[in-house]
């Protein structure tokens, strides 16, 4: 892990975001432009495109951090693989970009490979670890990770490789009186579309019924003649393959590197300790508040904006040490 | 009898210690000192994995208090003596493990695991950012380092690799008796059980977050003192070396690969992993990608490592000699005890 990337990287002429130096979080930075003949606030311009700014890292957040939650609150396991499956990903559609030259193709396809990835670590590897508890998984998880991480610097190398955005999402969308990219705005979106299909699974279907029952008693579920092992297959699928959108989604904003787990597999572990094992409405909040806490810490703080993270979450789990909405171990 | 040949069998080896830097040179007295370093952190962290059955990922925060605490008590007071320095980075970590004990003996299991994985980042970033105290990335170096010396006796320069070698491997070796020790105490015993069985233990009247708690300053001061040797030892402290994430995971390896449950297996496992680091990085960079697949193929086909593996060919090589020696000899296989703990 010695990429600790770091330099300015422009998706277009108007915002910019760093991946600060020597980790130091990623720092979002917007120049603004008015009109002339009309002068506005410019204080309040800026909050507001922090905000959005913050959203759109919050719902990148959730997409990793949900995945995360749902597999532990399923199967008890902490996949510390998860962030490296999220860069995995990132590698993988950058790759079916420069096959097929198109975005979209990668958007589709990457996440699922990846996802069969997450399938076969769970289904060979996973399952045989399982007798000796959760200590063997987070070993397991962690070198699983480290393989990914130096693998993909043995096939892609340690370089910063770009993806760009297709054409109908690049350029800028004005929102009242100040322009906003519009990439950002479809991060946003896209999050949102996801988790209302989700939630709609989750507890609109009886497939989401049945995950629900086995996230609370798995054991039970087995008992009433479900194939649980093959649920849990399906919920670690889904989950891997929603780290991986987010994954080919952040990666034209911070290109693809070695280091990309880094930063964000820190906070969404953040997202799931402080949020509570395992639910989901608090990965959604906590994701929330963590990417306004990093926007507007950079805004305020500057370069000691990433320890914000993790000051909330020691001053969250001093008053609620299984987290927010976390009821058991 | 058989404790004439266990002490034969430690003077020897204490001969070999002796002899060690005259026999290989200074590059393999090097790399004897930082296996002696890895294996006192990865005794100290097993004091929670191994016996308490607590798997923490930021033990390095300890380890770099530690290294950093020497360091700077190094560069800020003149003419500090070797021991007190080394004493400086013990009190400084076994102080921030007083501080965060209180938030973390409540949890266990993965909540205890990934609160320190935070908790460790946290440091590192402080050390990163703090940079008009810790130098920021570029870490402290170039700091004096005092002789040992007894006044009006005798004098070594630590700068000489030989004489360091005598003093680190003794320090490490004491620490690491002492920690043994501490196994052995009731206490240590109390410890055992309540990994096996923690309710248990509170219904006996044991305290157990107290109890855990003096285990987890105990298991702080002494990565403490594995860090203010490696500070001395490389005479520079960075953030990425002393609290970096890979410092955290590499303990937990070494303790897997050497085996769970055994207080010697973090040795065997350091070690291991000194051999595995030095051959593979003459033949690849791919090191990372190495210790990833030993660490699957470990926990996969021997998840209690190394001593485990020793354990159950002893009792397989008991069970035939009583099969081959004498009528009835009950047949023993190795039942695993040493659970992991779930």
């Amino acid at each position: 892990m010695t990429a600790w990337g770091s330099g300015t990287l422009s998706i277009d002429d108007e915002a910019y975001l760093t991946y600060g130096s020597l980790g130091g979080g990623i720092q979002v930075g917007h120049t603004f432009r008015f009109k002339e003949d009309k002068p506005v606030d410019a204080t309040m311009a800026m909050y507001v495109a922090q905000g959005i700014h913050g959203l759109a890292y919050g719902m990148i957040l959730f997409l990793v951090a949900s995945g995360l939650t749902l597999i532990f609150g399923m199967m008890g396991i902490l996949n510390l693989a998860h962030a490296a499956f999220f860069m995995l990903s990132a590698y993988f559609g950058y790759q079916m970009l420069a096959w097929t030259g198109s975005f979209w193709a990668a958007l589709l396809v990457a996440p699922v490979i990846t996802a069969a990835f997450g399938i076969l670590l769970e289904r060979f590897l996973l399952k045989k670890v399982h007798a000796f508890g959760h200590i063997g998984e987070l070993i397991l998880t962690v070198g699983v990770s480290l393989i990914i991480l130096d693998g993909v610097k043995a096939v892609w190398g340690t370089e910063n490789l770009t993806i760009n955005v297709p054409p109908i999402l690049k350029g800028l969308v004005k929102i009242g009186v100040m322009q906003y990219p519009i990439y950002r705005l479809f991060i946003i979106g896209m999050a949102l579309a996801l988790l209302l299909i989700l939630s709609l699974v989750l507890y609109k279907t009886r497939l989401g019924m049945v995950v629900r029952a086995a996230v609370s008693d798995a054991e039970m579920v087995d008992a009433l003649g479900i194939n649980v092992p093959v649920v849990f297959m399906f919920v670690f699928g889904v989950g891997t393959w929603m780290a991986g959108v987010a994954g080919v989604v952040i990666a034209p904003i911070l290109t693809v590197f070695p280091g990309l787990a880094d930063q964000i597999g820190m906070d969404a572990f953040i997202v799931v300790v402080v949020g509570g094992f395992g639910s989901l409405g608090g990965a959604l909040l906590v994701s929330i508040i963590s990417g306004f806490i990093s926007s507007y810490g950079v805004q305020f703080l500057s370069q000691y904006a990433v320890l914000l993270m993790f000051i909330f979450m020691a001053a969250a789990l001093a008053i609620k040490p299984m987290g927010l909405f976390g009821e058991r171990e | 009898m058989n404790r004439m040949i266990r002490w034969a069998l430690w003077m020897g080896g204490a001969v070999l210690l002796i002899l060690y830097p005259r026999l290989f040179g200074i590059y393999y007295s090097n790399i004897f000192v930082m296996f002696a370093i890895y294996a006192l952190f990865a005794v100290s962290l097993n004091m929670l994995l191994g016996f308490t059955g607590l798997l923490s990922f930021g033990h390095a925060m300890y380890f770099g208090t530690g290294a950093y605490g020497t360091a700077l008590a190094l560069t800020h007071i003149k003419g500090l003596p070797l021991i007190p320095a080394v004493l400086a980075g013990f009190l400084a970590a076994t102080l921030l493990a007083v501080l965060i004990a209180p938030l973390v003996v409540r949890v266990s299991g993965n909540a205890f695991a990934m609160m320190h994985l935070a908790f460790g980042q946290l440091m590192f970033y402080l050390a990163l950012k703090l940079r008009h105290i810790t130098g920021g990335e570029d870490g402290i170096g170039g700091f004096v380092i005092p002789p040992l010396s007894i006044p009006g006796i005798a004098s070594w320069k630590m700068t000489d690799p030989t004489y360091f070698f005598y003093f680190a491997v003794a320090v490490i070796a004491g620490s690491i008796w002492v920690l043994w020790f501490f196994t052995k105490t009731p206490f240590g015993q109390i410890m055992v059980s309540m990994r096996d069985n923690a309710k248990r233990v509170d219904y006996l009247g044991f305290r157990v977050p107290h109890t855990k708690a003096v285990v987890y300053v105990i298991a702080g001061g002494f990565a403490g003192i594995a860090g203010a040797i490696y500070a001395i030892f490389q005479n520079l402290v960075a953030a990425y070396d002393a609290y970096g994430i890979l410092t955290s995971f590499w303990p937990v390896m070494i303790i897997m690969v050497g085996g769970v449950g055994h207080f010697y297996g973090p040795i065997c496992g350091a070690a291991i992993f000194g051999l595995l680091d030095e051959l593979t990085s003459r033949y690849t960079e791919r090191v990372e990608l190495v210790i990833g697949l030993v660490l699957v193929l470990v926990i996969m086909y021997a998840p209690y490592g190394f001593t485990g593996f020793l354990t159950s060919m002893k009792m397989r090589w008991r069970a035939r000699k009583a099969a081959y020696g004498k009528l009835g000899g009950t047949q023993r296989e190795y039942s695993g005890n040493e659970k992991l703990v779930s």
